[in-house]
């Protein structure tokens, strides 16, 4: 059904799109790669050291713990969150009065930018002056450092990025709970399945395409944390949060050590990207089964 | 009769549940307005204070310091550039994908969602260079061009998602009436998708006005947005806690707005997408 030189109409349809595309994607990485190969601090000089810069990171023990600490911080703020959200779609769904209020309450999170829930996180967890500490002293429990110790500021910032977009889970479970086909579940209770049987036998393999799709965005979002490690410990103490993007931001910006920081980029975006690729491809593979 | 008990007591856990979950969500932000509200003396008093005189001063001190309202402007302005871009490129692309076949179709939807991937501090020393070049570093169009990195896949994926909500029908007698392929999208698909194509807007505009990675590399003074007016109370945070919170306020306003008033829109954004993909 369609006309002819319909296919250049197409391709002028999404031109706009391919050259923002790229301006804004293909440029920078083909930049970034090239620059990899060169020491550049700012300045108008570029020395080509081949694989220097990659041997250096490699050979340096930050990296590897920067490294490490992305994907700990990715791995179980992803899980929290998915469990957490999940958890609170299901109690959600069973209200019968009320539920669009409180969906819009507990939706109040994802309006927040992240470096204002960085500073609100700062202020109710500050270790002295800080209502959370207040409240746990008050209980009889023993109050936190937070983001003031190597040993409890990961476990923080990652309860802080819970906080704020489990409402993502949250919100997009529910919608899937509530659009779930109702033929299953009723055969299920027909058949005298309890209500959480139904749940983990029925509802949750119906669940499967839309959890896949918020573990993908949770997991990329988390590895590409900024602006709650920035705002809350900028990365410390010692380097105890630190995460890729904040020691590229650190490295190109303190340091100006421009090559490096974007060298780690490159390498981080082939690990995020491949990530991407490997979810993409399992999808599919679900799909078929 | 045991059952019916049984399902009364759930009930009544899942509400209590929801409470919880609630008070912990409001809680922060409730806080953070109470300091703002605060003085210095009242902020700081151990116990906490939960019954003060509220003040204005924090509030009022915001436009006195240098580029506060002016950043808060900005933010408008880069929303708004950044949000009519994304709209308007992705309804063209949305409607080439949708309604047409052509090689390389796979390969733009992998670029789009590699691009929508891409961790910001790759792209943006690259952007700063070439921005410094051609003028566009610290101004408006700038930001909402680098914005279109994110704004741009994102918007095409849900209007897409829209458009597939269109009945065939209705196309196939557009073109019958003699409308060509741009009148079908102007007449059928813009129009029938046009809530949607508002939510995409609404959720647009959240991401653009929240955004600071890369606000914060790309703008310096003249285009400096609120996130970054904001991130700049970091660091003397212990001092400063009123202002801080009084700037925080400001900055999340017209967002809870958007979260009363559009809610409808941002839960069908949201949910379309990742449901029907």
């Amino acid at each position: 059904m369609q006309a002819l030189g319909s296919k250049n109409f197409a391709y002028l349809l999404i031109a706009p799109a391919v050259l923002i595309l790229i301006i804004t994607s293909l440029y920078p990485a083909v930049f970034s790669f090239i620059l990899s190969f060169f020491n550049w601090n700012w300045g108008i000089r570029f020395d080509f050291i081949g694989l220097g810069n990659y041997a250096e990171l490699f050979r340096s023990a930050e990296f590897w713990q920067v490294l490490y600490q992305t994907f700990f911080f990715a791995v179980v703020a992803t899980a929290l969150e998915l469990a957490l959200g999940l958890a609170l779609a299901v109690v959600v769904d069973r209200l019968k009065f009320g539920q669009s209020i409180i969906r819009t309450l507990l939706l109040t999170p994802l309006m927040v930018s992240g470096i204002i829930v960085a500073l609100m996180s700062k202020i109710a967890l500050d270790p002295m002056l800080g209502i959370v500490n207040y409240a746990l002293t008050t209980l009889g429990l023993p109050p936190s450092p937070f983001f003031g110790a190597t040993s409890t500021a990961m476990p923080t910032v990652i309860m802080v990025d819970a906080w704020w977009q489990t409402a993502f889970v949250f919100i997009i479970v529910l919608a899937g709970l509530q659009s779930l086909p109702q033929e299953p579940i009723e055969a299920a209770r027909v058949d005298g399945a309890s209500g959480w049987q139904t749940f983990l036998r029925v509802k949750l393999p119906m669940l499967r395409p839309v959890l896949f799709t918020i573990l993908i965005f949770r997991t990329i979002d988390t590895l590409k944390v900024f602006d709650i490690i920035f705002g809350t410990t900028g990365g410390g103490p010692q380097i105890a949060t630190e995460v890729m993007q904040t020691l590229a931001y650190r490295k190109a910006f303190s340091f100006l050590q421009m090559s490096e920081s974007m060298t780690g980029m490159v390498i981080f975006s082939v690990i995020v990207l491949a990530i991407c690729l490997i979810y993409l491809r399992l999808e599919e593979r679900l799909e078929l089964d | 009769m045991l059952v019916q008990r049984r399902d009364q007591l759930e009930g009544l856990l899942a509400y209590l549940i929801s409470l919880a979950a609630i008070l912990l969500t409001l809680f922060p932000i409730i806080w953070l307005l109470s300091v703002a509200l605060k003085s210095q003396r009242d902020a700081f008093a151990m116990p906490p204070k939960l019954i003060f005189q509220p003040i204005a001063d924090h509030f009022l001190s915001l436009l006195e310091r240098p580029g506060f309202v002016e950043a808060f402007l900005n933010s408008v302005l880069v929303t708004v550039i950044g949000v009519s871009i994304a709209i308007v490129i992705a309804i063209f692309a949305s409607y080439g994908i949708h309604r047409f076949h052509f090689r390389g179709k796979k390969l733009f939807g992998l670029w789009l969602l590699l691009a929508y991937m891409l961790p910001e501090f790759l792209f943006v020393i690259p952007m700063y260079v070439l921005y410094q070049r051609i003028g566009l570093y610290d101004t408006h169009l700038g930001l909402a061009l680098v914005y279109q990195v994110h704004s741009l896949p994102f918007a095409v994926w849900l209007i897409r998602s829209f458009f597939k909500e269109v009945p065939r029908e209705l196309d196939d007698a557009s073109r019958i009436d003699g409308c060509g392929q741009l009148g079908t999208l102007r007449h059928v698909y813009i129009p029938l998708a046009a809530p949607g194509i508002a939510a995409t807007a609404i959720l647009t505009a959240i991401w653009i006005w929240n955004e600071l990675t890369i606000a914060l590399s790309l703008s310096f003074s003249e285009a400096q947005t609120i996130t970054v007016a904001v991130a700049s109370f970091r660091g003397y945070t212990s001092i400063n806690w009123g202002a801080m919170s009084a700037a925080s306020i400001v900055a999340i306003l017209p967002m809870l707005l958007f979260a009363v008033f559009a809610q409808k829109y941002i839960v069908k954004g949201l949910t379309l997408g990742s449901l029907k993909g």
